[in-house]
């Protein structure tokens, strides 16, 4: 579903994304971790027709990202970590504009509103009547994530797609994507919090400075580096090992 | 969860998508704040229809020009609908056409670059001609039943409305257009910032030159009696098209008539055309912006050791004021979103100081000319503090309610100094330059005194009187009709009171008169000063 071939961005001199390589089948949950300036959104935007790579290609669920862009957009749902709405529309004028940009009828947009509000635990009448503006953090998560699905595109990226979500969503938003990929999507998941990558996806990408550190299931990777967690296995690899030694220096400041 | 099958019922058209997106995000604005959230938002037929009863209503000062000539009338129609439409579109493409929040809403989405320019220019137009034709609609009708006029005005004039409102959008696109691809991303900001201040500097001088010059002939004015340079005044083009199709048609109309249909012509096959590619280059090369690398320039460098330095280290004792000012000083310099605000929305205040410096040198007006100057640069700090309330960044000054402090009053001082310091103090020396270059007379410059000793006191008005406290409020609420009434009364006061000090002069009273508002003016500044320390942080939603 996705090839990425020496995939690279450079932003004047600053090497952003450096030759990325990897193919993730129909299926598969994949978490994409980094520390942060690792270059992920920038790949994330790469693939996702947002950016232009500076060299490389890529294929999304078929379609070259380089000649085929509009296609590759038409197949992919991307649920960014700035979860940025248009707040001076209501929830439904918002995603009903989401539809018709993917020419969604509107009965049939409707329709799949009222199940993903549903699912979510929305009311209608919030999704009417009230500007996103006036909607939480967590609630306008998930219109973001209604957005992104709404299309049923094989394809969905997500970048920290729990940041607000309370405990209920968070779990609903896990069953969720284990039963899309269940289906034959292909999910790509970034974020911080290891714990729920370890639970959720299927295997692990790691990149650090634009460049591909490792590649592999999580437990497979854990058990390779005999680092017990996935969390502390990322630490090892991305230099922050001595990060307890930092916190005790940090603390120092304050009693000096 | 599977998705339910597709029924066969007619798809929205793309473009009819995003023409209505942009439309409502524009009437409505991007955020939220200042509209009512918890309730469906107002219409949009409801909004343009109160934007074109107020706009017709502004529009009836057209009647005053009923017994002109048609190029008279035409002259002052266009050069009106110019200032607006200029200031409008000036003030607002930069949002519409490059705003990068929207990226992560629309850029992975199945929509091309040149499908949302199309959407965005058109919804442009469509506003920029509701208000020309609203602003218009009173010398539509008037335009046919005056002295000159006939059926044919309201015709031809909705005409060359129609071409001024595409030639003013189409001039503005075009400039970003240009600066994007001479100069490229790495200088766009600056760049724009730059080219839009010009240009709506250059379209308030073009919309305020031509009915003073209306005025000096005694209100009478036809084409063939219009000096040559007028051809360089874009509204007098449009003029001479109404002149020429419903006026006397003078040979000299026909002239200018030619170079509104030939040069919008050009402009927009540039704009809309030719370089439109270049749009879709830069929608994409601003989506790429990582964080900038901030240039730690010299000037930076030089502010951040100035503030440690007598004399500023005596006016910025408070150490909140200190990092206020630094704060202020750094967003008027470097960020663009305030930037492309602050500037063209004070460079009326800019411009007319010099055009009454100019009038009262050509008229030999005694000191009116320099007095109305002063007035108008007394305002300039008021003006500027009540735009730098806005930012895009607003939720970040949650952080001055976060720390330890009373109420808005130090950040407040700080603001204030870094306008007075960067801004009014420069423009000052500029007008003080002109006019003594003009009079040749250094005493000429105490016309100047009036408006600049109770610049102190305006410049406290923002803080004090509407709770300005800088870089805290969504830029949609700069909107906000209610936010400009502060301003009036200023402006009203300010030029009211360069009136009395020429009465007082003519009447031999000049320094009493002085003496008198400098008492009242420190009594007002200490008595402003002294209760915003009092100010207590207002509730926010």
């Amino acid at each position: 579903m996705i090839s990425a071939v020496q995939l690279t961005k450079r932003f004047g001199t600053q090497l952003a994304v450096d030759g990325l390589s990897f193919e993730i089948p129909g299926g598969q949950i994949v978490g994409f971790l980094g520390p942060n300036g690792a270059g992920k959104s920038t790949t994330l935007k790469m693939l996702t027709g947002m950016i232009a790579p500076t060299s490389g290609s890529a294929t999304i669920a078929g379609f070259d990202l380089l000649t085929q862009t509009l296609e590759v957009k038409k197949n992919v749902g991307f649920v960014p970590d700035s979860g940025a709405v248009f707040e001076s529309l209501t929830g439904l004028e918002y995603l009903e504009m989401v539809a018709a940009l993917y020419g969604i009828p509107q009965n049939a947009a409707r329709l799949r509103i009222k199940q993903f509000i549903q699912f979510f635990d929305l009311s209608f009448e919030t999704l009417t009547d009230k500007l996103l503006g006036a909607y939480s953090k967590g609630m306008r998560r998930k219109v973001v994530i209604t957005s992104a699905l709404l299309h049923n595109p094989p394809v969905v990226f997500f970048d920290e797609p729990l940041d607000g979500l309370d405990a209920n969503a968070a779990v609903g938003f896990k069953a969720l994507i284990q039963t899309l990929a269940r289906e034959g999507k292909t999910i790509v998941y970034s974020s911080h919090v290891l714990d729920v990558v370890e639970r959720v996806c299927h295997r692990v990408i790691i990149i650090d400075k634009g460049k591909l550190l490792l590649d592999g299931k999580p437990e497979e990777l854990v058990a390779t580096h005999q680092s017990g967690t996935l969390e502390k296995l990322f630490t090892q690899i991305t230099g922050g090992a001595e990060l307890e030694q930092r916190a005790e220096d940090f603390a120092k400041t304050f009693r000096a | 969860m599977n998705a339910p099958p597709l029924l066969p019922e007619p798809v929205p058209p793309l473009e009819k998508t995003l023409r209505r997106l942009f439309l409502t995000l524009f009437l409505r604005g991007r955020t939220s704040r200042g509209l009512r959230k918890n309730r469906a938002p107002q219409s949009l037929g409801k909004k343009l229809g109160l934007t074109l009863v107020f706009y017709a209503l502004f529009g009836c000062v057209a009647l005053a020009f009923k017994s002109q000539p048609i190029f008279a009338l035409a002259v002052y129609l266009h050069a009106m609908t110019f200032g607006l439409l200029g200031m409008f579109v000036a003030a607002s493409a930069g949002e519409i056409l490059f705003n990068k929040e929207e990226a992560d809403i629309l850029m992975h989405r199945p929509v091309g670059p040149r499908q949302l320019l199309w959407a965005k220019i058109r919804v442009l137009v469509e506003v920029s001609l509701w208000l020309a034709g609203a602003l218009n609609l009173v010398a539509l009708v008037m335009g046919a039943f005056s002295a000159h006029g006939d059926w044919r005005f309201p015709l031809v004039h909705a005409l060359s409305t129609v071409l001024e409102a595409l030639f003013c959008t189409g001039s503005i696109v075009l400039l970003y257009q240009l600066c994007l691809r001479w100069f490229g991303r790495e200088r766009l900001d600056g760049l724009m910032t730059t080219a839009q201040v010009l240009m709506t500097i250059g379209l308030v001088l073009s919309g305020q030159i031509l009915p003073r010059i209306v005025f000096r002939l005694s209100g009478v004015l036809d084409a063939s009696a219009a000096a040559w340079w007028m051809g360089l005044l874009p509204p007098a083009w449009f003029a001479g098209l109404d002149d020429a199709l419903a006026g006397i048609g003078a040979g000299r109309s026909w002239l200018l008539a030619g170079l509104a249909i030939g040069i919008t012509a050009l402009v927009l096959w540039l704009a809309f055309g030719r370089l439109a590619h270049s749009y879709e280059t830069g929608l994409q090369l601003m989506n790429e912006m990582v964080s900038p690398r901030v240039k730690v320039s010299g000037r930076r460098r030089w502010l951040s050791v100035l503030v440690e330095l007598p004399p500023l280290s005596w006016w910025l004792r408070d150490p909140v004021s200190r990092s206020s000012f630094l704060l202020t000083a750094a967003y008027m310099m470097r960020d663009r979103d305030v930037k492309l605000r602050l500037y063209p929305g004070i460079a009326p205040m800019l411009v007319f100081p010099f055009i009454f410096l100019l009038q009262g040198h050509s008229r030999g007006d005694g000191g009116f000319g320099l007095a109305m100057s002063g007035a108008y640069a007394g305002l300039i700090p008021l003006l500027a503090l009540n735009l730098l309330q806005y930012s895009q960044q607003w939720q970040a000054s949650d952080v001055f309610r976060v720390a330890p402090m009373m109420g808005p009053g130090a950040i407040c001082h700080g603001a204030r100094r870094a306008v007075l310091l960067f801004l009014t103090l420069p423009l000052l020396l500029v007008f003080a330059a002109v006019g003594l270059a003009l009079r040749h007379d250094p005493s000429q410059l105490m016309w100047l005194l009036p408006g600049l000793v109770v610049l102190p006191v305006y410049a406290m008005i923002p803080s004090r009187l509407s709770g300005a406290v800088p870089l805290s409020v969504p830029t949609e609420e700069a909107k906000s009709a209610g936010r400009g009434l502060w301003m009036m009364l200023a402006m009203f006061s300010s030029m009211g009171l360069a009136g009395l000090a020429v009465w007082a002069h003519y009447e031999g009273l000049f320094w009493q008169f002085m003496v008198g508002e400098v008492i009242v003016a420190v009594v007002a500044y200490f008595w402003m000063r002294q209760s915003l320390a009092k100010v207590c942080w207002r509730a926010i939603d």
